[in-house]
């Protein structure tokens, strides 16, 4: 792994994780309108990175200044080990980046398109071919290779501006809402691609506010409201530290064993509360909202069957993301 | 971003790479080439007029003997003959610097051209201020041949083209053009015949020249529509159909996105002008016309087109929008290109009436004067080179004599001065578009 030249490995949960991307109290003002207010951003190598927000916190002008597309009012950002500020080429060499909008050049093939932004990344003719056949395999785009980038669909547009970002291998790919506007099934493609482009070794850092696609892919994330972060960290940081409840959700045969099973774990050491919930296919359910770890969750189950209550379904409801996301922001809308 | 105006910074200075590193070292030498030909002409100007104004004596044929001493003639034309060379010298070095910036083929190649020329030019004309430019040129030739793989076909360039030119479209305008040109070489003949006939001056010289005046012309009109069009949305469009910032964050140099906008709409105007030539050779049927004037109208009308594609590269560069950038180029050239002279011509007019009959100092610099008005715009420069060809057949220089003393000064055709003029200007303009696009926004 390549060491970010200037830019320290910073010690999170005692695990020594190198930051690929970093922001210390980036802020950038548009006039009286703080866009970004002191956003501090830490990206680890080698991660999916959600960046979460509602529309208008800033997402886009935290990329575009991490792009080196728009410059910082105050406080410094590192990309790969180079600041945005001192070494704009340098950054650029190590990103690949996709702006929420397609950029159409109405008049060019598949090809071509890949071609110039191959040769734009002063990629020499002779090893361009070859590229290109990988990149358009990659996105699964070689039936279109001669086709117009026009009269490509949605899904395969974003694809194509994925392998366009890929073309001169980068570190980095810096995604802006990578998703949005995509119907379900272009959606679940792009979602695959970027676990695959993850395994390859690839930082991605995307932004959305479709939360169902940064829990299913993501091992990081980051909210940000009104410019400023309000949480970051790995999913299980975040679920641990937002989300201190478990909800373990007993199906059991019948209203009978149900309040006999609700007596027996009302006191049990970590359980908060019980709630019989209407009884679904004949079958009674009990939710239990419990605070204890992965451990007390085994011994709940284990009281249960060595009672004798036959337990029809045993799992645990994880919270998604949704409520995360609502417990943290507070709906202030820049 | 495109609603408000964005505001632009210098980005700092980084650490170049090898490969940067020399290309803007190559790029420096050129540069300075340049301006030690500008001075070095300037100081022989200087010369020449302290000579012209008799404040010292003999200075022509020393200077001759300095500058220009294997070819004979009168010193005076020499020594204006040197004054240009240099100054050809300065235009073309300024243009091989923005290719060395922009990491275009031709400017590996150009640099060695130059250098070989001026080295011929030494050792056949005795040109010793050429010295200068084997030096900056063979220098920069050096540097950046040592990375000779860091100059390719221009991506944008390539790009633009096969936008350009695929389908239908592409032929379609170019037999329209032809078309229209043809028709309107008909028209003119037929309009010219019969005149001619009732005249009884029947010769057939006149009405192949004035066929081969009206194509020219009318494509120096088209060129003063079309060039800056083409290239007023180049940098604008990109803006518009937000890919500029797809650009900007690849490692395409700032001087390549420029140069291949406009080389790419050059090559499809020099297209036009190529596909335009048998139409004016047809002139050779009739006689009257030299392959001389063809070559010479060639070059006006390509060094036109150059300029004007500079001056929308520029617009388009330092302005938000298309409209916008396509209005103020439009309205630059056509100030340069018809309001200019008629305002020129007349205060020129009203200098020379009170002139009346000044001294010879008074009327020579009246003369260059008008020489240098004449070369500020295309349209009289192509008429008064049209005229010196056919009524003194005369191509680059040539001696007057003063109405007052008697006395002859040497004098060169306008599309000299033009030619050295407008490259310079393309080539300042090319600058400033890149130093605009090299900017990030605050």
């Amino acid at each position: 792994m390549r060491t970010a030249g200037g830019v320290p490995p910073t010690l999170r949960s005692g695990i020594v994780t190198e930051l690929i991307i970093e922001t210390k109290d980036l802020r950038k003002r548009f006039g009286k309108f703080d866009a970004v207010n002191g956003l501090s951003l830490a990206v680890p190598s080698g991660s999916i990175y959600g960046f979460v927000g509602p529309n208008g916190a800033g997402k886009t002008t935290t990329m575009r200044m991490l792009t080196t597309l728009t410059r910082p009012t105050a406080g410094e950002a590192w990309v790969a080990g180079h600041s945005v500020l001192r070494e704009p080429r340098a950054v650029r060499r190590a990103i690949g980046y996709m702006p929420d909008e397609f950029g159409v050049y109405d008049d060019m093939r598949v090809w071509e398109y890949l071609d110039f932004f191959a040769a734009c990344y002063d990629i020499p003719e002779n090893n361009r071919k070859r590229l290109l056949d990988d990149l358009l395999e990659l996105v699964d785009l070689t039936h279109r290779r001669d086709d117009m980038v026009d009269k490509l669909s949605r899904g395969m547009k974003q694809r194509l501006s994925l392998a366009r970002t890929l073309a001169h291998d980068p570190q980095v790919l810096i995604l802006d809402e990578p998703a949005s506007g995509l119907d379900p099934r272009a959606r679940v493609e792009i979602r695959e691609l970027l676990v695959e482009l993850a395994k390859m070794g690839k930082t991605i850092f995307f932004s959305s506010h479709i939360l169902a696609d940064v829990s299913e892919i993501c091992t990081h994330i980051g909210i940000i409201e009104a410019g400023q972060m309000v949480a970051q960290g790995s999913m299980e940081e975040m679920r641990s530290q937002l989300m201190p409840h478990r909800e373990i959700m007993v199906t059991l045969r019948d209203e009978e064993t149900a309040a006999r099973a609700q007596m027996l774990l009302a006191n049990f050491q970590g359980v908060l509360g019980i709630e019989r919930l209407d009884p679904r296919a004949g079958r009674s359910r009990l939710r239990i909202d419990f605070t204890g770890d992965d451990e007390g969750v085994a011994a709940i189950n284990q009281k249960l069957a060595g009672e004798g209550i036959a337990v029809l379904g045993f799992t645990e409801e994880t919270k998604d993301l949704e409520t995360m996301f609502m417990r943290v922001t507070k709906g202030v809308v820049t | 971003m495109l609603e408000e105006p964005v505001r632009l910074v210098e980005s700092p200075e980084e650490a170049l790479t090898p490969r940067e590193l020399r290309l803007e070292r190559g790029a420096a030498a050129l540069r300075w080439g340049a301006f030690a030909n500008a001075a070095l002409s300037g100081l022989v100007i200087l010369a020449a007029l302290a000579g012209g104004l008799r404040l010292i004596p003999d200075v022509f044929p020393a200077l001759h003997g300095l500058v220009l001493g294997r070819v004979a003639g009168p010193d005076d034309a020499a020594v204006a003959g040197a004054i240009l060379l240099t100054q050809i010298n300065t235009a073309l070095l300024l243009v091989l610097m923005v290719g060395v910036q922009a990491r275009e083929l031709w400017a590996l190649v150009g640099v060695w051209l130059l250098a070989a020329a001026n080295l011929l030019a030494i050792v056949s004309a005795g040109f010793t201020p050429a010295w200068l430019t084997v030096l900056f040129a063979a220098g920069t030739g050096l540097v950046i041949s040592r990375d000779a793989r860091a100059f390719r076909l221009n991506p944008v360039m390539l790009k633009e083209l096969r936008g350009r030119m695929r389908g239908v479209r592409a032929f379609f305008v170019l037999t329209v053009y032809l078309g229209l040109m043809s028709g309107f070489t008909a028209l003119l003949y037929l309009i010219y015949t019969p005149v001619n006939q009732a005249t009884g001056s029947a010769a057939a010289g006149e009405v192949g020249r004035v066929l081969f005046m009206g194509i020219v012309g009318i494509e120096l009109v088209l060129i003063i529509f079309i060039a800056p069009a083409f290239t007023a949305g180049a940098i604008t469009g990109e803006r518009e159909r937000q890919t500029y910032d797809l650009l900007r964050a690849t490692l395409l140099p700032g001087p390549s996105f420029v140069m291949g906008k406009l080389e790419s709409a050059l090559t499809y105007v020099l297209l036009l002008l190529l596909a335009a030539i048998p139409l004016q050779s047809i002139a050779f049927l009739f006689g009257g016309v030299t392959e001389g004037e063809l070559v010479l109208a060639f070059v006006i009308l390509t060094v036109t087109a150059i300029v004007l594609g500079t001056v929308g590269i520029y617009f388009s560069a330092i302005t938000p929008r298309t409209l916008t950038a396509s209005v103020r180029s439009y309205t630059a050239t056509l100030v340069a290109a018809f309001v200019a002279p008629v305002v020129m011509s007349f205060v020129l007019g009203i200098l020379n009436a009170a002139a009346g009959r000044a001294s010879p100092v008074v009327e020579a610099a009246l003369v260059y004067l008008g020489d240098f008005v004449v070369s500020l715009n295309p349209i009289a420069t192509a008429l008064s080179t049209q005229e010196l060809l056919i009524n003194r057949q005369v191509i680059a220089f040539w001696t007057d004599t003063l109405a007052s003393d008697g006395s002859t000064i040497p004098r060169v055709s306008p599309w000299v001065t033009f030619t050295i003029i407008y490259l310079v200007v393309s080539a300042v303009l090319v600058v400033l578009s890149i130093h605009r696009t090299r900017r990030a926004e605050e």
